[in-house]
């Protein structure tokens, strides 16, 4: 069991208790050891309890379980179990590609300084439609800007598979296109089979041993 | 400024604080978009709100 949410929360518990303990005694402040006490109280702790928290619930956030916890993800989640090797997704959660349990985060991050807060931003802009707007039907979402090869190429430039394929060679300049986003990995008609939720129900599905066994 | 001014701020400062860390207790056991925001939206500013308020208090306090 992961001990971190648990110790967490001590923490925090901890912190909000001598926190109190400071609201409910101002006048301990009157001498020199209670203003240390109230700084700590007030100042130290929170900030490294809200710290250890953000950095708990960033992390979180990047996990498979969390982006499927909204209802309307669920489709997009079962198309990581589709039994055909033209589902892109699905080729790399079931072979682990991409680690299973941060298998949305993996692919729908930008690989950018600031790629990991920009999907966060937009994560709450998800929680907020999902439950104060109008949530779209699973085929009908799309993404924000088309797929950029960065996201591929991050974990595929370099690797001998992909630059030695026969069809990435099918005019000479095609891994320099693909590299500069100029030809696109899913949508110039190569690897564009990729969530196709709406054909989800035509699909036949991979179900994965219990154990690894 | 008054003891008494001055410890009834500590006192909302330290609630605002408190209330923060209080929500921030509640989100932690979950793991769900809900959380991530009440965490981020709620449990943080009111923590952050607090400290600002103390570290204000300080600064504006005038020693007789």
């Amino acid at each position: 069991m992961n001990t971190t949410p648990l110790i967490l929360i001590s923490f925090t518990a901890i912190a909000a208790a001598l926190g109190l303990l400071t609201a409910l005694r101002p006048e301990l402040t009157r001498v020199r050891g209670g203003k240390i006490f109230a700084f700590m109280a007030l100042c130290i702790l929170p900030a490294l309890a809200m710290w250890a928290g953000v950095n708990e619930h960033l992390e979180r956030s990047t996990s498979t379980q969390f982006c499927l916890s909204c209802h309307v993800m669920a489709d997009f989640g079962k198309s990581l179990y589709v039994d055909d090797k033209s589902y892109i997704p699905a080729v790399h959660f079931q072979n682990h590609f991409v680690p299973p349990d941060h298998a949305c985060f993996t692919c729908h991050t930008d690989y950018t300084l600031f790629g990991d807060y920009k999907a966060k931003w937009r994560g709450v802009h998800h929680v907020l439609v999902e439950y104060l707007g109008t949530i779209p039907k699973p085929e009908d979402i799309k993404l924000y800007t088309a797929y950029n090869n960065r996201e591929c190429l991050h974990c595929h430039a370099g690797m001998r598979k992909y630059e030695e394929t026969s069809s990435h060679h099918k005019n000479p300049e095609m891994l320099a296109q693909a590299a500069s986003n100029q030809l696109s990995c899913i949508s110039s008609g190569c690897h564009d089979t990729v969530h196709d939720v709406a054909n989800l129900k035509d699909a036949t599905f991979w179900t994965p041993k219990e154990n690894g066994k | 400024m008054t003891a008494t001014v001055m410890e009834r701020r500590i006192r909302l400062s330290g609630l605002l604080v408190v209330v923060g860390l209080l929500l921030q207790m509640l989100t932690l056991p979950m793991t769900h978009p809900l959380a991530f925001v009440g965490f981020i939206l709620l449990g943080c500013p009111l923590v952050a709100a607090g400290m600002l308020f103390f570290l204000y208090l300080l600064v504006s306090h005038e020693t007789p």
